[in-house]
C-alpha cells in the first residue's frame, strides 16, 4: 500500500473524460461566437458601404447640378442627401481646395483616405474616432464637365457600435451559459455512465472468502465491462480451486498424521499397560519404528515438495538419454516385476534431454511403482520414449482396472487417492504423483494422465535440447 | 575409533552416544558448541558429527577452525535444514557428508563407517571371502561351497556391497543408492524383493545363512547367526 502513495495516481476516469469534453465544448463555442460576431460586423460594414455609395452618388448628382446651374455649392450641397441621419460629406476640387464641408469637425485629415476608390465596398472603408464618436467613410472621385472632384462621405457608427457591443455581450453570456450547461450535462452523463462500474465494485466487495463459489453475472454489465467481469470470475474460480485444495490438503495432512500417531500412542500405551516379555517389547519397538519410518518419509516428501515449490531445489542439469534412464529404472524394478509376474517393456527412440538425473529417475520410478501396483499378473507395462517435434515424450501404459474419469484431474494432488478407503499398507503416502508433477514442472514439462478401456496412460512431455542424437 | 558428537538436543545426543557406543565406537559427547569447539581443537578424533544449528558456536564455525588448524578428520553434519545453499556451504567449509533430520540411525551408522573407511587406505582386493562364499570381483562371479552361483549383474553388485561391508547393517536407501543409483526414498519394497531373491540363491541349501534382515534398519551380510 505504501506504493500507492509513492506513485502518482492516474487521473480519475471522470476527470479524464470531463477535461476532454470541457475543452472540446469551450473551443467550439469560442469558435462559433467569433464567427457570429465577425459575420454581424461584416453585415454592418456592408450596410454602411451601401449607404455610403448612395450618399456619394447623391452628392455627385448634386454637385453636377450645382456646376451646371452655376449656383453656389454651399447653397445646394447641404440638401443633397435627404432622409439620412448622421450622414456627412465633403467635396474637394482638383486643386485640393475644399468646395464643401460640414460645420462640425467630423472628418480626419484628408491624408487618411490615401487615394479615391473606384467602388465603395465593405473592405475599403476607413474608420476613425473624433470627439468620442465613431465614423466610417470612403473617398470617391467624380468628373463633372472635365473637372475632377473628390467626394468624401462618412456616417456615424455609434448606433451600430452600441448595438454590436450589446450583441456581443449577450452572445458571450449565452455561450458561457450554454457551455456551462453542456459541461454539467456531460458530467452527469459520464457519472451515470460509470454507474455500472460502481455497481460492479459493490458486488465485488461483497465477495467473501467463504463464498468463493459466487460468480458475477456477465450478462448484467455493459459490453465494455464484460471482459473485466470474465477475468474476475476466472480469478475467483482459480482462488476457489486453490482454497479448496488447500483446505483439503490441511485436512489430509491431519488425517495422514493422525493415523500413525494414533497407532504409536495406542500400541505404546497398551504395551506399557502390563508387564510383557522381552520379545513382546521388541515387537512393540519394531512396530513403532515402522510407523515412525512412515511418518519420516511423509515429512521428508512434504518438505521436498515445499522446497521444490519455493524454488529451493534447482535441477542439476545434465544431458541424459531418456531411454537409458528408463532402462536403469527398469533394472531397479526388475526383481519386483518378476516377483509380480509383470513384464516391463521399453520401446521407441533414443531422445536426449537436459534434466536432473536423480529427479528424472524419481519420476519414472514413482510412475512405475504406481503402475506395478495396479497391473494384474501376466500383463505388461509398456514404456515408450519418443521425440515429438521439440518435445520428448515418455509414455507409461499399464493395463488394469483403469481410473474413473472424475478422479483424473485430481490425481496429481497431494494425498489424493482414487480409493477413498485409503489402503495405507499397500500404497505410499499419496505424494508420489504430486512429486512427479512438481519435478516435471521444474523441467518446464508437462505430465498428463488418461484412462480408457482399462488402460491407464501417463504421458510426460519434456522440452528436448539436443535432437541430433534423436 | 574415537568420535566426537556435538549435539545440543538432549535426547538426540544421548541416543547418538548410546547407539554409536554400542556399534563399537568411543564416543565423546559435547552438548554445546563451545565445549565441542574446545574438544575438537584439543583432542584427536577419527570423525566428528556436528549439529549445524547450535545456540552458541555453530557447526560451521567448528569445522572451519579445525580445518584451519590442519585437522583432516572427516566431518559429518546433522541438520534440520535441507536446502541446497546449506549443503553447498557445509561442503565448501570442509564437511565430508551431510545428513538431514529426521534420519534413520542405520543411515547415520552406514555413513559414519563409509567416512571412516574413506580416511583409511582402501583395500583393493580381487576377491572377497565370507565363510564359504567367494566373490571373484574382476570376473563378476560368485561361488558358494565351491559351486558357481548364477547372479544377474545387479544381484552381483548387491552381494558385493553387502560383502564389502560385512557385518554392517545397510539401510534400504543406501542399498538403492549404491546399487541402482536411485538417490531418493522409494515407497516400494523393491529392495526387500531383491534381497529375498538374492538370499534364495546364496543361502538356500547352504549353512550358515549369510544374509540377515535387521528389522526396522536394513540388511547385513555376516557369518555369525543371531
Amino acid at each position: 500500500m505504501a506504493f500507492g502513495f509513492r506513485l502518482a495516481r492516474p487521473l480519475s476516469l471522470n476527470n479524464r473524460v470531463m477535461l476532454f469534453v470541457a475543452l472540446a465544448i469551450s473551443l467550439s463555442l469560442v469558435v462559433i461566437g467569433h464567427l457570429v460576431q465577425k459575420s454581424v460586423e461584416q453585415h454592418f460594414a456592408e450596410q454602411d458601404a451601401d449607404e455610403l455609395v448612395v450618399i456619394s452618388r447623391a452628392v455627385a448628382e448634386a454637385l453636377k447640378k450645382t456646376t451646371r446651374s452655376g449656383r453656389s455649392a454651399d447653397e445646394t450641397l447641404p440638401h443633397a442627401v435627404s432622409g439620412h441621419h448622421g450622414v456627412y460629406y465633403q467635396v474637394w476640387d482638383e486643386s485640393g481646395a475644399l468646395v464643401y464641408g460640414p460645420d462640425e469637425v467630423v472628418f480626419p485629415p484628408r491624408a487618411r483616405f490615401n487615394a479615391p476608390v473606384d467602388a465603395i465596398r465593405a473592405e475599403n472603408l476607413v474608420s476613425w474616432h473624433i470627439d468620442d464618436k465613431s465614423y466610417r467613410g470612403a473617398m470617391t472621385q467624380v468628373q463633372i464637365d472635365g473637372r475632377n472632384y473628390l467626394i468624401t462621405a462618412a456616417i456615424n457608427m455609434d448606433f451600430h457600435m452600441r448595438f454590436l457591443e450589446h450583441f456581443s455581450r449577450n452572445l458571450w453570456l449565452i455561450m458561457a451559459l450554454a457551455g456551462g450547461l453542456t459541461i454539467l450535462a456531460a458530467w452527469y452523463g459520464v457519472h451515470q455512465g460509470h454507474a455500472p462500474l460502481r455497481a460492479l465494485s459493490e458486488s465485488i466487495r461483497s465477495v467473501q472468502a467463504d463464498q468463493l463459489d459466487m460468480r458475477l453475472n456477465e450478462k448484467a454489465v455493459p459490453m465494455e465491462l464484460q471482459p473485466l467481469v470474465a477475468s474476475f470470475n476466472q480469478m475467483i474460480s482459480r482462488l476457489d480451486d486453490s482454497f479448496t485444495r488447500l483446505s483439503h490438503f490441511s485436512a489430509d495432512i491431519a488425517h495422514e498424521l493422525r493415523t500413525p500417531l494414533t497407532n504409536l500412542a495406542t500400541q505404546t500405551q497398551v504395551g506399557l499397560g502390563q508387564a510383557r516379555t522381552l520379545e513382546e517389547y521388541r515387537e512393540l519397538l519394531y512396530s513403532n519404528l515402522e510407523e515412525q519410518e512412515r511418518l519420516t518419509k511423509m515429512v521428508n516428501d512434504m518438505l521436498w515438495l515445499a522446497q521444490r515449490e519455493n524454488g529451493l531445489l534447482k535441477p542439476n542439469w545434465e544431458l541424459l538419454d531418456l531411454r537409458q534412464e528408463v532402462e536403469a529404472t527398469f533394472e531397479f524394478f526388475e526383481a519386483l516385476a518378476e516377483d509380480k509376474k509383470i513384464t516391463l517393456a521399453v520401446g521407441g527412440d533414443r531422445v536426449n534431454v537436459m534434466a536432473d538425473r536423480s529427479m528424472l529417475r524419481r519420476v519414472i520410478s514413482n510412475l512405475l511403482s504406481n503402475a506395478l501396483r495396479y497391473t494384474p499378473e501376466n500383463e505388461t507395462i509398456n514404456v515408450t520414449v519418443e521425440g515429438v517435434g521439440n518435445q520428448a515424450q515418455i509414455t507409461i501404459e499399464n493395463p488394469g482396472q483403469g481410473i474413473p474419469e472424475d478422479h483424473l484431474p485430481k490425481l496429481f494432488d497431494r494425498f489424493y487417492r482414487v480409493d477413498p478407503s485409503r489402503q495405507r499398507q499397500s500404497e505410499g503416502a499419496g505424494l508420489g504423483l504430486a512429486i512427479v508433477k512438481s519435478i516435471i514442472e521444474a523441467h518446464d514439462g508437462n505430465v498428463e494422465v488418461s484412462s480408457e478401456m482399462g488402460t491407464t496412460r501417463f504421458v510426460i512431455s519434456l522440452p528436448t535440447h539436443d535432437k541430433k542424437a534423436g | 575409533m574415537r568420535l566426537l558428537v556435538v549435539e545440543d538436543e538432549v535426547k538426540t545426543g544421548d541416543y547418538l552416544q548410546q547407539g554409536l557406543s554400542e556399534a563399537g565406537f568411543m564416543v565423546t559427547l559435547a552438548r554445546n558448541g563451545l565445549d565441542g569447539h574446545h574438544l575438537a581443537m584439543t583432542e584427536t578424533f577419527d570423525l566428528l558429527i556436528l549439529d549445524v544449528m547450535l545456540p552458541d558456536v555453530g557447526g560451521w564455525r567448528i569445522v572451519q577452525s579445525i580445518r584451519e588448524s590442519g585437522c583432516q578428520a572427516p566431518v559429518l553434519f546433522l541438520t534440520a535444514r535441507d536446502s541446497v545453499d546449506d549443503r553447498v556451504k557445509g561442503l565448501e567449509l570442509g564437511a565430508d557428508d551431510y545428513l538431514v533430520k529426521p534420519f534413520a540411525f542405520a543411515e547415520l551408522l552406514a555413513r559414519v563407517r563409509t567416512l571412516l573407511r574413506r580416511s583409511t587406505a582402501p583395500v583393493l582386493a580381487d576377491q572377497i571371502t565370507v565363510a564359504d562364499l567367494i566373490l571373484d570381483l574382476p570376473k563378476h562371479r560368485a561361488l558358494r561351497g565351491g559351486r558357481k552361483i548364477n547372479l544377474s549383474h545387479k544381484e552381483f553388485c548387491l552381494l558385493e556391497l553387502l560383502a564389502r561391508r560385512q557385518g554392517e547393517v545397510l539401510p534400504r536407501s543406501l542399498i538403492a543408492s549404491q546399487v541402482w543409483d536411485m538417490n531418493f526414498d522409494s515407497d516400494t519394497n523393491v529392495i526387500d524383493v531383491a534381497i529375498r531373491r538374492l538370499r534364495s540363491k546364496i543361502d538356500e541349501g547352504f549353512e550358515p545363512k549369510l544374509i540377515h534382515t535387521v528389522r526396522g534398519m536394513g540388511y547385513k551380510l555376516d557369518v555369525e547367526d543371531e
